[in-house]
């Protein structure tokens, strides 16, 4: 075997490291280039996410159902 | 005087093509004839030696001396008799996994019965003229089938999470650290030790199992060194599958109690837009940088452009499960033809499988450090939980993410944060590959 194998493969992780860590950083900085053009100039507005609105009665009739299970376990 | 040389010569060329076209076919149907043999009568005792001689168990009993295998070279009487045998049980262990396990079992079943096929005597099924010998040329041997579960992969991917917080692809980055110390650790002991020996590409081709990524081993698999494909992508594909076994202890090993308890702020809403013109971006990322990963990513890209894109439904619904059905179908099967005695059963085997789960580990083990080392500089803080998402293994890896940060606060939803550095480990053992690739151009 003539030449340094090992070397070789050392050389192969600079530059593949290297590429690849080069590739992802340029990458996040396009992504927040992106959001911040994308945001000024077309803003879309964010989807409201309809909150689950309990009738507080119900609510209240639940709490005391579960409180009772709870006691009746602790009880047995 | 010009002009009439051109003619002349063109008419030259058009007669001198149309007699090597003529005379091409010519020789060709006599070659397809001399091979059927005629059919001479034969005693009924005859017959019946004959039949016993052409039964699978006479064949493993007594091996055919001149039997050659699947690349037409000659192979030991092991690989022709006890071996297929051999061979043949671990298909049956495989079923074990997939079934009772379920590990992977879309991919290992096929896998496991297309190498239950290929270890049949006498029948060459896995041969050049047998039906997973030409899947094999079909798809795998010219990298056709991995391309094409990329396009399924990219329109099931979801960039949203990587979108709303881009630092995290620094965890995929990282992870791909398990590709290069791997190759540079088997490279070592192919040189300094009598264990195995691996050149180059054969040693780049196990390493990118660390990448975690199925489709891009075998694509990386068949262009540097086929002869070991079978085992790479059983070995790719089970490390898959085991993610919840491996991952975790390599996990909690590196991290505190505290550390895993970290609570990530909640993702911003990332417009349509923006999904719509990142497969764009990316690709012209790696128009720029690497083009030699343009298939990969190409692939990629295209799948998650048409899902994102919202007007073809259609497309992107036969991308998503028509497409990479039938294709996980033929690869698994293609793959499986690889397992035959004579390939798999050799040392080599046992030291790609055993260099593929370091690969795996060192690979969790660089996203989780690189977490840490981001925790270092001031900003917000990471759970160094997700940096082991940072291998491919989507979405399997941003799961075991987020189970083990259950285990330690059970409000703490670590999975779409997890996704960020997944997606990013797909596009970095892309990347990784198309530098392999380049090099060894």
């Amino acid at each position: 075997m003539t030449e340094n194998l090992v070397a070789e493969s050392l050389k192969f992780m600079v530059l593949g490291m290297g590429t690849v860590f080069m590739f992802l950083i340029i990458m996040i900085i396009v992504m927040n280039l992106q959001a911040k053009i994308v945001h000024r100039f077309f803003p879309e507005p964010e989807p409201v996410e309809p909150t689950p609105t309990l009738d507080t009665s119900a609510q209240a009739k639940k709490v005391a159902a579960a409180t009772a299970a709870i006691m009746h376990h602790r009880n047995s | 005087m010009k002009l009439f040389i051109v003619k002349f010569l063109t008419l030259f060329a058009i007669a001198f093509s149309t007699t090597a076209v003529a005379s091409a076919p010519a020789g060709h149907p006599e070659a397809d004839r001399s091979e059927v043999k005629p059919y001479v009568s034969k005693g009924l005792g005859e017959m019946v030696v004959g039949f016993v001689q052409s039964t699978g168990i006479y064949a493993l009993m007594n091996p055919d001396p001149d039997e050659l295998n699947n690349h037409g070279e000659p192979m030991s009487d092991f690989h022709k008799s006890w071996g297929r045998v051999v061979m043949i049980l671990i298909t049956f262990f495989l079923f074990w996994l997939a079934i009772a396990k379920g590990f992977e079992p879309l991919l290992l079943l096929p896998i496991g019965f297309g190498g239950l096929l290929a270890n049949i005597p006498v029948a060459g099924i896995a041969g050049p003229d047998g039906f997973l010998g030409i899947v094999y040329e079909m798809g795998l041997a010219n990298q056709l089938f991995p391309i094409i579960i990329f396009m399924g992969v990219g329109a099931m991917t979801d960039f949203g999470p990587l979108l709303s917080n881009p630092k995290t692809a620094l965890l995929g980055a990282a992870a791909q650290f398990g590709i290069f110390g791997t190759l540079i650790g088997a490279v070592a002991l192919s040189q300094y030790t009598d264990i195995f020996s691996f050149t180059l590409q054969q040693a780049s081709a196990i390493s990118i199992i660390g990448g975690a990524d199925g489709p891009t081993s075998i694509f990386i698999a068949s262009e540097l060194a086929p002869e070991l494909l079978g085992a790479i992508a059983v070995a790719s594909y089970s490390y898959m599958a085991m993610v919840p076994i491996i991952q975790p202890p390599i996990m909690r090993a590196l991290t505190t109690v505290e550390e895993r308890k970290i609570k990530m702020t909640t993702l911003r809403y990332v417009t349509r837009l923006e999904k719509l013109i990142f497969p764009i971006v990316v690709l012209t990322l790696s128009i720029l940088v690497l083009p030699e990963s343009t298939p990969l990513i190409g692939a990629f890209m295209f799948g998650n452009f048409l899902k994102e894109s919202g007007v073809v439904e259609r497309l992107n619904d036969t991308l998503q499960n028509a497409l990479i059905n039938i294709v996980t179908i033929f690869l698994g099967l293609a793959v499986g033809s690889k397992l035959s005695a004579d390939q798999f059963l050799v040392a080599d085997t046992l030291a790609i499988l055993a260099l593929g789960i370091i690969a795996f580990s060192a690979g969790t083990a660089a996203g989780v450090i690189m977490a840490k080392i981001m925790n270092m500089f001031p900003g917000t803080k990471v759970n160094p939980l997700i940096g082991s998402a940072g291998v491919s293994a989507v979405p399997m890896a941003a799961r075991v993410s987020n189970k083990v940060g259950m285990e330690y606060d059970r409000t703490n939803m670590l999975l779409m944060h997890a996704m960020g550095p997944n997606v990013a480990g797909v596009i970095g053992s892309a990347v990784a590959a198309g530098v392999l690739l380049s090099i060894f151009k």
